[in-house]
C-alpha cells in the first residue's frame, strides 16, 4: 500500500481525474524533487524553479480553471476544490514553498475563472498570460497588514498596502514598503486588495509585475519557504488599466481567500506528509534503550508517533472537509459566504497550529537528525512556521470566528 | 521602553562577581555581537564573523581562565559557592544576543568542570591544562558523548550504566588508547582544542567502574574532527564528527577514577540542564525587547497594537513565561551552587530536578516564543526583525541533552522511583 493512502481521505467524493492527477504528481515529485532533496537542498535556481516551471507549466495548474477556448481546461466547477486540495497535498510535500506559490495562483484563477461567476472579459485579459505556455505565472498577493501610521485607511483594523484612485479609464496606485505574501522579488502579478480615494468600498486590482513605476527592494531571508523570493516594494504612480480591478466586494474577496486556505491547508497537510515519512524511516531503524529495542515499539517514543500520526490524520480530513464545502456552494453555500470563509479560516488556522506542534514533536523524537539539515525535516518545520505567520496572527482571526458565532460585531 | 531588566531574579541569591561579569558581558554583546549576529548563518562553516568576538571575550577579557585555581592563573570559581548563579548570569546575557554563542561559551568550562570543582579536584590535570587556557587566544573544549548509534542511550547512565558506548579505551602500559567515533559535540568541526571523551574501558559492559571521562588534546595524533554540520540554527556552536584512531594520552587523563566519573557524570548533566534555561531565558528577554518595538511601532484599528486586549493577552503570556522561566532557572542554578542545602549536584534527585526545569523551560519558551512569531505575522519570519533566529536556535534546547524523552523518563523514575524505565 502507498503509505499515504494510510491517512484515509474521501476518495469517494474525488473524480478520477483528481486521483490520476495526484498520482501522477506523486511520482512526479517524488523523483524529482524528494529523491533530489539531499543533493540540491533549498536551492531555488537549482532544484526548485525548474520544478515550478513543471508544475505550473508542464503539468498544467496555472491551466486549470480557465476556459477552454482561452487556452485553459476548464476546469471550474466548485468540485475543482478537490483537485486543489489533490494536487497540492503532493505538491507541499515535496516543497511547502512550490505548493505556497502554487495555492496563490489557484486561489486567482478560481476568483476570476469559477463557472458560477465567471468574468468573461477578465478572463480574456489574463488567462493568455497564464495559459501561453510561456513560463509560470508566480502570483502574489498584497493584502491589509498591521499598519504604523493610525490614520491610515484600514481594513477590519488593518492598514491597506495600497492606495488606489480612478484617473483617466484607470486606476493610479500609490504605496511604499509593501510586503506582499510570497515573491516579491520574482513574482509576475501581483493582486492587490486595495483602498479607494474617496470611496467605501476597496477595490482588488491585478498589477502586473513589469509595470512601470514597481519597484522591488532586495531579497529578505526568512525562516523557511525558499521557493518565495520575497522582497518589499513600492508603487509609485503605478498606472493600470480599468479592467484590472477584479471586485469591490467583500464577497468576492472573501471568495479569494477561502480558496487560498483551501490550498495553504493542502500545503500543510503536504508538509505533514513528508515528515511523517521521515519519522517513519527513522522509528524503523533508529534504536533506543539499548540493542535490539526499535524505536517505534517503545511505548513513549511509540505513543508520541501515535500522536503525529494523529495530527496529520485529522488535518486531511479537516482539508478535505473543507474542499468539500467549497465544492457544494448548494449545501454550505458561496465560498464568500461568512459561514464557509469562517470555516476556511478556522481550518486553516486549526491545521497549521496542529502542523506546528506534530513538527514540533517529530524534531523531538529525532533530536539532532531533526535538526540537522541532512535529514530534511527541520525544513518543513521551518516552512510551515513561515506559512503560519504570513496567513496572519490567530489570536485576531478568532475574532472573526466569534463575529459569526457570538454576533460580535465591534471586535 | 521598559528594558530587560524588568523581570525577576532572586535578588538574595545574586553575587557582585556574577554581576559584574554579567556587565561586561552585556556591553560586550551590544557592540560585539548583536550588530553583525544576522550574519552568523552563513558563517557556520567558516566563523569568520563569530570567532573574533570570542577571540575578546574568552582570551583578551580572560574569562576562559575563570574555573582553574588562582594560583595557576585562574579565577578560582570552582570553589565557589556562586559559580552557577554567575554562569546562569553570563548565559543569559550572551543568549540574549545569541545562544549559539553561549552554548559554545558554556561548553568550554563544561569538562573542565569535573577537574576543577570540589570536591573533586584534579590537581595535576589542572596544573597540565592551565597553561594552555592562560592566553589571549580563545580556548575551547568540548565533551564527547554522542555516538551515531545514539546520544541518548550514553546519557541513561543510570539505566543501560554505559553498556552502549562504543569508543573504548584500552589500557596499554602507562597510557590509554581510544578508538571511536563521536558525533555532534559542541565545539567540535574543528573548534575544540580540548576534549573530554566519554569512553568505556570494557564495551558491553553495565559497570559504572568502567566508564571512563578522559581527556584528550586536540592536537593528539590520531584525532581527527570533520567539518561542521548544516543545522537548523545555532550557527556559532560549529558540531561534526570526531574520529579517535589509537589515540594515546596519558593513564592519568582521566578525570576523576573509575566509578567516579559514571559518578560525577550526573554533575555534567545538572549542569547542562542549568545552563539550557539560562540560553532560553536569555533568547526571551531579547525577544521581549523586539516584541516590545514591534508592538508599540505597528497600529491596528487605529492603535498602538499593543493596546488591543486580545494582542495585550499574548504579551501578558509572554512576559509570565519569562517571569516564571528565569526564577525556575534561577532556581535551578542556585539548587546546583548550595549542595550542602540541595544535596550533591551529580545525584539522581538533583539531576532529576534539573532536568524537569529544563523540559519544562524549553517547552514554555518555544511555545511562547512560536506565539510570538505568529502575532509578528509576516515579520515573524523575517531575518531583520532576529525573533526567528532565536526560535530556530532555542528548539536545540529542547533535544539535547539525551532529548526530551529522556529527560522525561529520569524525571518519572526519581518522583516516582520506577525502575525500568
Ligand atoms: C547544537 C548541538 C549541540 C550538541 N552538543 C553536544 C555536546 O556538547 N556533546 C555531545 O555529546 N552531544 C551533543 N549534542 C548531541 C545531543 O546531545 C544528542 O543529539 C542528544 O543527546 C540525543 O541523542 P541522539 O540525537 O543521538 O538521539 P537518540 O539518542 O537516538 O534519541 C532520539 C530520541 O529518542 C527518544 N529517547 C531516547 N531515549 C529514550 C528513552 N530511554 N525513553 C524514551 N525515549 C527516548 C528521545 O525523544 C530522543 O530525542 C549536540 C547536538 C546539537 C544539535
Ligand atoms: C469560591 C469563590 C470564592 C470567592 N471569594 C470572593 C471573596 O472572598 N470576595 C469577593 O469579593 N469575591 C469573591 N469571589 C468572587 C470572584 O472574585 C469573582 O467572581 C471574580 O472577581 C470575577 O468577578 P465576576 O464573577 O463578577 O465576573 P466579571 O467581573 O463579570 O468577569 C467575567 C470574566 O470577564 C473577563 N474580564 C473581566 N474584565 C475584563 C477585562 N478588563 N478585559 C478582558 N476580560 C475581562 C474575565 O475573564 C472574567 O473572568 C469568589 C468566587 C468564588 C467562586
Amino acid at each position: 500500500m502507498n503509505d499515504l493512502e494510510l491517512f484515509p481521505y474521501p476518495k469517494n467524493r474525488l473524480q478520477k481525474t483528481d486521483l490520476d492527477l495526484a498520482a501522477s504528481l506523486q511520482d512526479l515529485v517524488q523523483k524529482e524533487i524528494v529523491d533530489k532533496r539531499l543533493e540540491l537542498k533549498e536551492d531555488y535556481q537549482g532544484l526548485l524553479r525548474p520544478n515550478l516551471d513543471k508544475l505550473l507549466v508542464e503539468v498544467g495548474l496555472q491551466r486549470m480553471f480557465w476556459p477552454e477556448d482561452l487556452g485553459g481546461e476548464e476546469h471550474n466547477g466548485p468540485e475543482a476544490a478537490y483537485t486543489v486540495a489533490a494536487a497540492l497535498e503532493q505538491v507541499g510535500r515535496a516543497d511547502t514553498g512550490l505548493a505556497y506559490l502554487a495555492a496563490h495562483n489557484l486561489a486567482l484563477q478560481a476568483a476570476l475563472a469559477m463557472r458560477e461567476n465567471l468574468d468573461r472579459e477578465a478572463c480574456a485579459r489574463f488567462a493568455p498570460l497564464f495559459c501561453d505556455g510561456r513560463g509560470p505565472m508566480i502570483v502574489s498577493f498584497i493584502l491589509p497588514v498591521f499598519g504604523e501610521d493610525e490614520k491610515a485607511p484600514a481594513w477590519r483594523g488593518k492598514s491597506f498596502q495600497v492606495k488606489a484612485r480612478s484617473a483617466s479609464g484607470g486606476w493610479v496606485l500609490e504605496g511604499k514598503g509593501i510586503r506582499p505574501t510570497c515573491s516579491g522579488a520574482d513574482a509576475t502579478l501581483f493582486g492587490a486588495w486595495c483602498a479607494v480615494e474617496g470611496e467605501e468600498a476597496p477595490a482588488f486590482i491585478l498589477v502586473p509585475g513589469d509595470a512601470p513605476g514597481l519597484s522591488r527592494g532586495p531579497e529578505f531571508k526568512k525562516t523557511g519557504l525558499a521557493a518565495s523570493r520575497n522582497a518589499d516594494l513600492d508603487l509609485s504612480g503605478v498606472e493600470v488599466p480599468a479592467e484590472n480591478c477584479l471586485f469591490r466586494g467583500d464577497l468576492e474577496y472573501r471568495r479569494l481567500l477561502s480558496w487560498f486556505y483551501l490550498g495553504i491547508t493542502a500545503t500543510t497537510v503536504g508538509g505533514l506528509l513528508a515528515a511523517y515519512q521521515i519519522l517513519k524511516e527513522w522509528g524503523d531503524n533508529r534504536v533506543i534503550k539499548g540493542t535490539g529495542n526499535i524505536f517505534k515499539e517503545n511505548p513513549l517514543t511509540g505513543a508520541l508517533m501515535g500522536e503525529i500520526a494523529q495530527d496529520i490524520s485529522m488535518s486531511r480530513l479537516l482539508a478535505y472537509d473543507l474542499a468539500g464545502m467549497l465544492a457544494d456552494p448548494s449545501s454550505f453555500g458561496d465560498a464568500g459566504s461568512d459561514m464557509v470563509y469562517t470555516s476556511a479560516l478556522m481550518i486553516v488556522h486549526q491545521v497549521l497550529a496542529t502542523a506546528e506542534r506534530a513538527l514540533h514533536r517529530t524534531m523531538e523524537l529525532m533530536a539532532s537528525a531533526g535538526y540537522a539539515k541532512e535529514w530534511q525535516l527541520e525544513r518543513y518545520w521551518r516552512d510551515l512556521k513561515t506559512v503560519q505567520c504570513y496567513v496572519g496572527s490567530h489570536e485576531l482571526a478568532k475574532h472573526d470566528f466569534s463575529r459569526w458565532f457570538y454576533g460580535a460585531r465591534t471586535l | 521602553m521598559r528594558g530587560i531588566d524588568v523581570f525577576s531574579r532572586p535578588l538574595e541569591y545574586l553575587t557582585p562577581l556574577g554581576e559584574q561579569v554579567g556587565e561586561i558581558i552585556r556591553e560586550w554583546v551590544e557592540k560585539e555581537v548583536i550588530p553583525y549576529r544576522r550574519g552568523f548563518d552563513e558563517d557556520y562553516l567558516e566563523h569568520r564573523l563569530i570567532h573574533p568576538p570570542f577571540k575578546k571575550l574568552l582570551g583578551e577579557y580572560g574569562i576562559q581562565r575563570i574555573l582553574f585555581p588562582e594560583d595557576l592563573g585562574g579565577w578560582g570559581l570552582g570553589h565557589s559557592e556562586y559559580l552557577c548563579v554567575a554562569a546562569f548570569r553570563m548565559f543569559e546575557e550572551i543568549a540574549r544576543a545569541d545562544s549559539g554563542m553561549a552554548v559554545a561559551f558554556g561548553v568550554v568550562f563544561w569538562p573542565l568542570v569535573l577537574i576543577c570543582c570540589e570536591p573533586h579536584v584534579n590537581r595535576r590535570l589542572c596544573e597540565e591544562f592551565a597553561p594552555m587556557f592562560m592566553t589571549n587566544e580563545p580556548v575551547f573544549s568540548c565533551l564527547a558523548m554522542t555516538e551515531p548509534q545514539g546520544g541518548s542511550d550514553i546519557e541513561n547512565v543510570e539505566v543501560l550504566k554505559g553498556s552502549t558506548i562504543r569508543t573504548v579505551a584500552v589500557r596499554d602500559g602507562d597510557e590509554w588508547v581510544i578508538n571511536g567515533h563521536k558525533l555532534w559535540p559542541t565545539n567540535t568541526g574543528g573548534v575544540a582544542d580540548l576534549m573530554g571523551v566519554v569512553c568505556t574501558t570494557n564495551p558491553g559492559s553495565r559497570n559504572p567502574e568502567d566508564i571512563a571521562i578522559i581527556f584528550v588534546p586536540a592536537d593528539a595524533p590520531g584525532v581527527t574532527q570533520g567539518p561542521a554540520y548544516e543545522k537548523a540554527g545555532m550557527a556559532a556552536d560549529k558540531n561534526g564528527d570526531i574520529w579517535f584512531e589509537n589515540v594515546r594520552v596519558p593513564l592519568w587523563y582521566r578525570a576523576c577514577g573509575p566509578g567516579d566519573d559514571a559518578k560525577y557524570y550526573g554533575e555534567i548533566v545538572s549542569m547542562g540542564n542549568m545552563g539550557s534555561i539560562a540560553f532560553a531565558v536569555g533568547v526571551m528577554l531579547n525577544i521581549y525587547e523586539k516584541l516590545q518595538e514591534y508592538v508599540n511601532r505597528k497600529t491596528y484599528r487605529g492603535m498602538p497594537l499593543k493596546e488591543n486586549d486580545a494582542v495585550a493577552g499574548v504579551l501578558a503570556d509572554f512576559a509570565t513565561t519569562i517571569e516564571a522561566v528565569r526564577i525556575i532557572g534561577y532556581q535551578c542554578a542556585r539548587m546546583c551552587d548550595r549542595q550542602d542545602l540541595y544535596g550533591p549536584r551529580w545525584s539522581p534527585e538533583v539531576v532529576a530536578r534539573a532536568r524537569a526545569h529544563r523540559y519544562f523551560a524549553a517547552d514554555r519558551a518555544l511555545e511562547a516564543i512560536g506565539k510570538v512569531m505568529n502575532l509578528m505575522e509576516c515579520f515573524g519570519p523575517d531575518r531583520d526583525w532576529d525573533v526567528e533566529k532565536h526560535w530556530r536556535d532555542i528548539k536545540m534546547v529542547q533535544l539535547w541533552l539525551g532529548g526530551k524523552q529522556l529527560s522525561q523518563m529520569e524525571v518519572a523514575r526519581w518522583f516516582f522511583e520506577c525502575e525500568t524505565l
